[in-house]
């Protein structure tokens, strides 16, 4: 008795413990492979998840958040590029979000950070921010990054304006609104607005992958900025725009060319304006799963 | 009669916190309030939001725990054991017995509530010191009127679990029909209004006569719904005196109409 027990124990011991162990660690790769090759999941809609929350809604839109981000991440981490239908589902995983708690912070700002500079989706991230700003009546960013939205992305410099001023207009909302308002009217330095707007939001943001994002993006128009710098001083001596952006360099103008951090070649545009042809944009690389 | 109902209640109560479902319930309560800390990270600003929905989700998830698992035990206990009749053999009319009872359910979930709240408190002020920038429309007071609303929501919930107890023979019938009030009540409201604004905007979703039945649903179960403050303790949204005061009441009001009710239909029965 005493002889099979023991044997028992050892078998246990000897056969199915390492059996389990190699079988859990083999479970977690397997399941990495296939949320790596798996499309992108399905969010219920608000009018659904709101009533089977229970009255957790706002715990849900925690958990909604938080799986969307990891969404995210996840593809950034692997350096998977976002196919549309990723893009789709993270949009519309934010628009639950904000339907479970509309005065939820953090998918603005993620909307902003990312439906707008890396896919494009203006419309959908203003719709997003207007929907914040119904809510969030004390809060000056939403205005303000639907107005640097309207004003960097859509070149639609009196809308932009006029969110700007809605910010200026609301309680203890900083000083600089109202200048930058009235600056955006006469469209001027676009970059260096750019710049200054990625510095504010990368001060607020608490988020790894977003903070690298947007430090990328911060680093290329800062680079964008001291050619532009260069390029004005150019023009005020040469009353002409040099034939090629080494021309700088070699005048004296620039130390060097910098570096475009996506890989791209700096040129001047036909308005006068300095620009990459990466389009600050990340190279595309393989998206295995999608 | 206030000594027999409170000797009752404090008799109702110890025995409630010797259940050992009790540990298990608290130590549900503080892994989540333990997760919180560990979780709150995660997120990028809104900190203060997460703390506190994961804090007051704790609390309200340990209360309806401990009303379905430990509260409907101790009022079916005395019926299926049949201490009842030695209870009622004594100086004790049925009301008193219902009021007892019921008295004794609240303070023990009062007393949990208040125990939990000093761990959800010291979490709310550690994830507050870890991050002080992110907790921007935090309020400490109505926080705690949160956790106020939360203690009334169960309050409510325990006078429907004497309210079926008194009516029914199984404490199993008492669980399936507190459970179902709970969760209509606290999702009627959403269902309702989700259904006016799609027939206020010319979309039929569902037939008229299905809207009129839930409109009369309405008026029998309570609306649990009314009672959440989480999202304005979530983001420090300020509340109207008048609101809090007409939630109150109607709390109050539901609670005592459930209880005349209980004892009217508890003085009629019949125990073998």
């Amino acid at each position: 008795m005493c002889w099979r027990r023991v044997g028992i124990n050892s078998l246990m011991l000897l056969v199915i413990l390492p059996l389990y162990l190699v079988l859990q660690g083999t479970s977690w790769e397997q399941r990495a492979e296939v949320r790596r090759t798996s499309p992108p999941g399905y969010t219920l809609p608000a009018a659904f998840s709101r009533v089977l929350a229970m009255g957790y809604q706002g715990l849900l839109s925690d958990y909604e958040f938080l799986r969307a981000m990891t969404f995210y991440g996840d593809r950034s981490i692997k350096q998977q590029q976002m196919s549309s239908a990723d893009w789709d589902f993270f949009a519309y995983s934010l628009d639950v979000v904000t339907d479970l708690d509309p005065y939820f912070l953090d998918p603005y700002v993620l909307g902003e950070g990312l439906l707008t500079w890396d896919t494009q989706r203006y419309e959908t991230a203003n719709a997003l921010l207007r929907k914040g700003m119904r809510y969030r009546t004390w809060d000056w960013q939403l205005p303000y990054y639907v107005g640097f939205n309207h004003f960097y992305f859509l070149s639609d410099y009196a809308t932009g304006s006029d969110y700007l001023m809605q910010a200026a207009k609301i309680p203890d909302s900083p000083a600089f609104l109202a200048t930058l308002a009235a600056r955006l009217a006469y469209y001027g330095g676009k970059s260096k607005t750019a710049v200054f707007f990625l510095q504010q939001m990368l001060a607020e943001t608490n988020s790894e992958a977003l903070r690298q994002r947007m430090g990328k993006r911060l680093l290329a128009l800062q680079g964008a900025v001291l050619i532009e710098d260069a390029l004005k001083q150019y023009r005020n001596v040469n009353s002409a725009d040099p034939e090629a952006l080494g021309e700088l360099v070699r005048s004296g103008y620039l130390e060097e060319l910098p570096q475009d951090p996506y890989g791209g070649q700096w040129t001047i545009l036909q308005n006068g304006r300095v620009y990459s042809t990466s389009k600050f944009v990340d190279a595309k690389s393989d998206n295995q799963g999608n | 009669m206030l000594q027999r109902v409170w000797a009752l209640a404090l008799v109702t109560c110890k025995e409630g916190i010797r259940d050992r479902s009790m540990f298990g319930i608290l130590l549900f309560a503080l892994f989540v309030l333990g997760l919180n800390v560990a979780v709150a990270g995660f997120f990028m600003r809104d900190l203060g939001k997460v703390t506190v929905d994961m804090n007051l989700a704790a609390l309200s998830f340990a209360g309806l725990l401990l009303v379905f698992f430990i509260c409907i035990n101790l009022m079916a206990k005395d019926i299926d054991k049949k201490t009842i009749q030695l209870v009622l053999s004594k100086p004790f009319s049925r009301g008193e017995y219902i009021f007892g009872k019921y008295f004794g359910l609240v303070l023990l979930v009062l007393s949990t509530l208040a125990l939990l709240l000093i761990f959800s408190s010291a979490t709310v002020a550690g994830v507050h010191a870890m991050y002080p920038t992110y907790f921007e429309g935090f309020s400490w007071s109505i926080f705690f009127l949160a956790v106020a609303f939360i203690a009334l929501q169960l309050a409510l919930l325990c006078a429907i679990v004497v309210f079926f107890s008194a009516i029914t023979t199984s404490s199993f019938i008492t669980l399936i029909f507190s459970m179902a009030s709970y969760l209509v009540g606290v999702t009627l409201e959403e269902v309702l209004f989700y259904l006016k604004s799609q027939a206020a905007a010319g979309e039929v979703v569902a037939s008229e006569s299905l809207r009129s039945v839930l409109e009369v649903v309405a008026w029998l179960v309570p609306n649990f719904a009314a009672f959440d403050l989480k999202v304005e303790a979530a983001h420090g949204l300020a509340l109207e005196s008048v609101r809090l005061l007409t939630v109150a009441g109607y709390g109050f009001g539901y609670i005592l109409l459930l209880l005349w009710l209980a004892t009217l239909i508890f003085r009629r029965r019949e125990f073998n």
